[in-house]
Parts: structure tokens; sequence; C-alpha cells
């Protein structure tokens, strides 16, 4: 059961497997913060424009149908009341060049994990931004 | 119905890369080999309406899933959908939730059509991006790739390729002697950094 005292965790990615699969891993590594899921950018702009208060990390697919990760952090960095909530990217993607654009695209990138990943890899990413 | 125009002569190579990525990354996550190295045939497009046919139904004898994901020279081509290039992944529909499974994914409700199609489309995008970063590392420029599109049986409205490449590379993958994953593989002429 989720603690009520806690922020919550936003999960965006269009594959409801890998959501299932990253979930599945933090609370399996003792994570008790409540979950909000989004499978598109302009999904994830309703839910954070009703929660953003609430939500300590946001972890961010790239490729998505109709707003891609990018796009969708390139309009939350401009946004002060939500840019200030670190997201950690979760994608396919995993070149130099693409860790680069992430980071030119928001240099408060927290981390930027390669799927598929160990689950260590994830937990250690987000932990330190968890409240 | 007609083949499409000339050939990447680089389509071999991109074959290659696309077999090591896929080997690496079931090794990586849960120690699978395949029984055997796969089968690569250069089979000719079949071009439909400017898309490429994709059909399960050729290549395993019961229902299965299809997903495909593009790739594109730059963000601008991508807005225009001006396709580079395309994997298409093909599994069969029984066997499916067991190969996501098989790579530590949680197990899916093989009676759920979506659920099994979302399966298809998360290992199509892995696939993809680990292939992504193999054409990089081999000094091509970086590409753009988009999300992934499934369907059961057979792509409907069939799968944006480079419409002068006539060629695509048909890698077949055995687990356990079973012919259990298809990829296939298209890509125009891609420059070098």
């Amino acid at each position: 059961m989720a603690d009520t005292n806690t922020k919550k965790i936003l999960v965006i990615d269009d594959s409801t497997l890998e959501r299932e699969l990253l979930i599945e891993i933090l609370k399996g590594s003792g994570i008790k913060n409540e979950f909000l899921q989004a499978r598109s950018g302009e999904q994830a702009i309703e839910i954070l424009g009703r929660n953003y208060k609430d939500v300590c990390i946001i972890l961010l697919d790239w490729q998505m149908p109709e707003m891609s990760g990018l796009e969708f952090m390139e309009g939350v960095v401009k946004v002060p009341a939500v840019a200030k909530i670190p997201i950690v990217m979760v994608t396919a993607s995993g070149s130099d060049d693409n860790k680069r654009q992430a980071k030119q695209v928001n240099p408060a990138l927290a981390g930027y994990v390669v799927k598929p990943y160990e689950p260590e890899v994830l937990v250690d990413a987000i932990k330190p931004y968890l409240k | 119905m007609f083949f499409a125009g000339s050939v990447n002569k680089d389509l071999d190579q991109f074959g290659q890369m696309l077999n090591r990525s896929v080997e690496r990354m079931f090794l990586e996550r849960n120690e699978i080999r395949f029984s055997k190295d796969p089968d690569m045939e250069k089979r000719l497009i079949i071009e439909y309406g400017g898309l490429m046919r994709a059909d399960g139904l050729e290549k395993y004898n019961e229902s299965s899933f299809i997903s495909y994901i593009n790739y594109y020279l730059n963000a601008k081509d991508m807005e225009k959908n001006k396709a580079i290039g395309a994997i298409v992944v093909y599994i069969e529909q029984t066997y499916v939730a067991t190969l996501l499974k098989l790579l530590k994914y949680p197990l899916a409700d093989d009676e759920d059509l979506d659920a099994l199609a979302d399966c298809c489309g998360t290992l199509c995008n892995i696939i993809a991006g680990a292939f992504k970063t193999e054409i990089s590392k081999a000094g091509y420029i970086e590409l753009e790739m988009s999300h992934f599109t499934s369907y059961r049986n057979r792509a409907v409205v069939g799968v944006p390729f480079c419409f002068n490449e006539r060629e695509k590379i048909e890698s077949t993958f055995f687990i356990q002697n079973q012919k259990r994953l298809i990829v296939e593989t298209t890509m125009g002429i891609v420059p070098k950094r």
C-alpha cells in the first residue's frame, strides 16, 4: 500500500509492459511511493497539470506517439513550477549522441537509463530523488 | 503492386549489425543463447501504395504479431515521415508472452490481444534501440527512431520504407531449435559521420 506521506512517481511510456515492469521493479525494491502513469507526453502534461505539486520524479520514455519524450521535456523545462521536478529518461535509445541531446534539452536531467536495464540500475538512478 | 527500386550496398552490413544487437541483448538480459546463428536471407520488398508489405502469415503457419519501427536521417524527415529504414519484428501469437518472459518482463495475459500487441511492440522497441546504437558505433550518423506500431497477422496499411530500396534482410532466430523470432531490416543509404 502506498504511503500517504510520500510524493508520487510519474511514469511515462507508451508500452504498458514497460510501465508494469518498471513499477514492479520499484515496488519490489521496497519503494512505497504511489505511481501515476501516462502513455504519451500529452497525457503526461494533463496529469502533471493536476498533480505537479505531488510528483517527486518523472520517469520518461523517448519514442512515443503524438508527443515524444524529448518534446515533453522541452515543454516542461520552460515551466518553472514543473521544471524543478527531476526527470530520468528510461529509453531504448542509448547512444552517446542521444544522451548529449537529452542533456542539451534539459541540463538538469537527473539520469539516463537504457532499456533493457538491470533493476538495480533503475533503482539507483531514482532513489536519490524520492520524497 | 510492384517491386521497389535500387539496392543499398551496405544492406548486408546492416543485417549483420541487427543480428549482433539481438544476440547481445538476449545474452546480456538473461544469458539466452540462440540454438544456432540466425538464418539471414535477402528478400525483395513488395511495395503497395508506397508502403512495404508485412504479412505474418508468410512467416509462420499460425497467427502472429507484427511490430515495426522506422528510422529517419534527421528530425525534419521524421516530421514528414520520410523514412530511411525500418525493422519489422514477427512473433508467433502463442510465443509472444513466453518470449518477453524470457527477457524478464512481467508475464502478459496470452488471451489479451492488446497486451500481446504491446509485448511485441515492446520487444521491437528494445531491438530497434540496440540496433540504432550499433549503427552509431559503426560510424554512421545518428538516426532518429519512431515509436512502435503493432498489428496482428498483417500490417494493414503497410510499413513506410526508403523508396529507393528494393531488398530487405530477413533474420530468423531459433530458440531450442524452433523458429521463434523473425526480424526484417530495410535501410537506405546512411551517411558516415
